[in-house]
Order: structure tokens, then sequence, then C-alpha cells
């Protein structure tokens, strides 16, 4: 009897072992870069202030106060800067696109809560949400203008970026003074470096050459830096660069970053995905 | 029952110093230690395979849910939470249990110790990094990753082991 007792409970042990362990298999195997970014959101409205507290500690010793006063005015810089430079191209192509003084970015700025350099899929969860005005597909990037990620999710006081250390991250870069662009991403080993793809073979990249953002995804303003060329290899067929570039923003040491918003990204999105373009595209 | 407050004291702590001292250190891709594992490695010796499941389900989805890694630490832990009652009775007999506590070096002894440790951290680090790495292509890093975050686990539960089991006999 004590026996069949025994034999009953561990089998009862075993089928509850083996259905929990289905459930979250399951659940891992339909869980997508994005749905763990949502989980991390919504986490973050529990854990967030216990999490900036340790934060804000960590900062009180780095001097966090004197470098959020020096981010903020680097960010109205920025701003000021992406506007002037706006105005200038608007000069040489003597195109009249939008009243001068008028930038089609605005920046934020934000303490990084938390941010993972050594996991496979990266993120950074940023103290900004949608409380003062946060929405996806906003940019991130350091104070000093490299590209670090762009915001996939919030809550009301949090955001989280796909860190550009996470291979759904979606961008594109340009070789300085050529108009060849190529796919950037990160192959999941080195936290220094991304590789930049399908480059053209006639963009003949140089080592130490610098990588600019395309403003393609509208994620980003274009100009910004993403790093310098460390080494280029022409694929087997001889028609594209595979390049790797050596990140300019050091994404294990960061406090502060900035959040860019492009107030086309809505215009541009909806444009792209508008009735005409998707008839197109069924033809 | 009289232990049962002391676990949920090491539960708390283990979390607090996983989710925000642990997951904000930032040492390179190869050091990611989970020290949390020490909850259900230090676990008394009689534990009821039921209550170890229950203890590793509920410390692998407060990790997920913190981690944002979906169900990663749930698979890893409720497998080291199954398994374990089946180790414990090969590195330490039921006849030799003593007062049926703490696994301890001084219980069971060192080179029994040190292997159940090594052998529960390997097996949760193996299913938890092969699962983030997501793919067999990058087999050679993903071996090394769990191997040298193995040996960071294994000396910070020692450490805690040692921590808990101080605290435990100063009480008793």
């Amino acid at each position: 009897m004590r026996r069949l007792v025994e034999f009953i409970r561990s089998i009862y042990v075993v089928v509850l072992f083996v259905l929990l362990e289905i459930a979250a298999v399951s659940y891992y195997a339909r869980s997508t870069a994005y749905t763990e970014a949502r989980l991390l959101a919504r986490t973050n409205s529990m854990v967030g202030g216990l999490n900036k507290l340790v934060t804000d500690i960590g900062n009180f010793f780095l001097l966090g106060r004197e470098n959020r006063a020096l981010t903020a005015r680097i960010a109205t810089l920025e701003e000021e800067l992406a506007r002037y430079r706006e105005a200038d191209e608007a000069g040489k192509l003597k195109v009249e696109l939008r009243t001068m003084g008028e930038s089609k970015y605005r920046m934020t700025e934000a303490a990084v809560v938390s941010n993972t350099v050594g996991r496979a899929h990266n993120y950074i969860t940023l103290n900004r949400g949608g409380a003062d005005g946060i929405t996806n597909g906003m940019g991130v990037i350091t104070p000093d203008g490299a590209i670090a990620g762009y915001v996939v999710d919030y809550s009301e006081h949090y955001a989280v970026a796909v860190s550009i250390l996470n291979p759904v991250f979606r961008g594109s870069g340009t070789p300085e003074g050529t108009a060849y662009q190529g796919a950037i991403r990160w192959d999941g080993k080195n936290p220094h470096f991304v590789t930049l793809e399908g480059l053209s073979k006639y963009a003949e990249p140089a080592v130490g050459q610098k990588v600019f953002s395309t403003g393609f995804e509208s994620y980003f303003p274009a100009g910004l830096l993403i790093g310098t060329i460390e080494s280029a290899t022409l694929d087997q067929v001889g028609t594209t660069y595979t390049v790797r570039v050596r990140l300019a923003a050091d994404l294990s040491a960061m406090n502060n970053l900035v959040i860019i918003e492009n107030l086309d990204h809505q215009e541009i999105n909806d444009l792209q995905s508008s009735e005409v373009i998707k008839n197109l595209e069924m033809n | 029952m009289h232990h049962v407050p002391a676990y949920i004291l090491l539960f708390i702590a283990l979390s607090l110093v996983q989710i925000f001292l642990l997951n904000n250190l930032v040492v390179g891709s190869f050091l990611c230690p989970l020290i949390y594992v020490a909850f259900l490695i230090l676990m008394r010796l009689d534990t009821m395979p039921i209550v170890m499941l229950a203890c590793g389900l509920a410390m692998g989805t407060l990790m997920d849910l913190t981690m944002g890694v979906a169900g990663i630490n749930t698979i890893a832990t409720l497998l080291i939470a199954f398994l374990r009652p089946t180790l414990i009775r090969l590195v330490s007999p039921r006849e030799e249990w003593r007062d049926d506590g703490i696994p301890s070096p001084e219980r069971i002894g060192t080179s029994l110790f040190w292997s159940y440790l090594v052998v529960m951290v390997l097996l949760h680090h193996t299913v938890f990094f092969t699962l983030e790495a997501l793919s067999w292509g990058h087999l050679l890093r993903t071996v090394a990753r769990i191997l040298t975050s193995s040996a960071a686990t294994i000396l910070l539960v020692w450490l805690t082991e040692r921590l808990f089991t101080a605290k435990i006999s100063a009480r008793a």
C-alpha cells in the first residue's frame, strides 16, 4: 500500500512537471523579441521604482546630477543643430520644405534604468514613458550623437528600447562620403561591433572610415554616427561587402541617453502603408 | 515548519540581489551569474518533490518577468527542481541524512556537496544559455558562456550557502 502511494505520488509529480514544462516551452516558443520588450515594459511599472532607486544611488556616486544637466544641455543644442542642418540643406536644395526655425526632430533626455549587453537580445529601459510623450519608434542616441537603439514599447513612466545589440534591431548605415548603404545587424557576439551587410562593391569601404545613419528608417535623422570601419570582406560572388563596424557608442557604459522624436514618423509610416501602396504590392 | 520564514527571507534576498545587482552588472557577455538558483539548491534535503516544483515555478516565473526573457528561467528552474530529489538520493542516501537539513559540505561531505552543486548549476545554465542563444550557430561561444557563468554562479551559491547556514546555526 505504501509503495502504491509512493508510486502515485511520484507519477503525480512527473505529470505536473511535464505539464508545467510544456506550458513554459510553448510560451517561450511563441515569444518574440517584441513580446519580450512588452513583458519588460509591463514589469517595469512594478519593479521600476525600486530599480530607479538603485540606479539613483549608483548615479549619485557617478555624479549623475551633473551628468543629467549636461545631457539636457546637449539635447537642446542637438535640437538646435538639427534645425540649422536642415535649414542649410533646405537652402542648398533651394526647395522650401519647411518654415525656418522648425525642426522635425524633438530631443528628450532620459536616464537609463536598466541595460544589458551580455544577453542574446538586449534592451535598454529608460525613465521616460507615455506621460513624457514617448511613443514607439523613437530613436535613442548617446549624448554625443551615436546610435544606441529605438523605442519598441512604453508604459506611463518607462520606455523599453531595442538596443543596437539585438538581432531584431533594424537600421541602415552609409560609409562617410558615399551614397551606398547597407543593413546594420548585430551578430550576437561582441558588444563593441556590428556588421554592415549588403554594401555595394562600388562603395569601396576603407578601414577607419566613419559610418553614419541614412535616416531611411525614420527612427533617426540622417548623419548620426554609428561607428568606424574595422574591416571589410567582399562576398564570394564579389558583388557586396560585409563590413565590420566598431560601434561609436559604448553600450556597456551608458547612464544618460537622448530620445529623438521624428515628428513626421507617423506621417511617413501612414504614407508607406497607404492603400495605394498596398494595391501596388498586391498586383 | 520553523524553517519556512528563513526560506522566505532567502527567496527575497536572492531575488533582490539578482534583479537589482546581477542583472544590471555589466562584465561582458561571458559573465552572467544567476545566483537565484541557490534558492533551489539550498532547499532542505527532505523537501517534497511537489514543493520543489512549486518553488522552481515561483522563482523561474519571477525571474522571467523581471529579465523579460519569456519562459527561459522557468524551463531551466523547473528542470533542476524536478531532478533535484533524484540527485539528492544519489549524493546522500536517506539513511545518512542527519536532521534532514540544508545541503552543506559538513552534512553530505565536501566532494559530494561540490559535485551536487556543480551538476545543479551546470544543468540549469546549460538549459538557460542554450535557449537564450536560440541557435547552434554559436555553439562554441554558448559552451564558453555556460562554463564561465556557471563558475561565477557556483562561487556565489557557495558563499550564499556559507552565509545561510551560519545564520541558521547562530539562531538555533
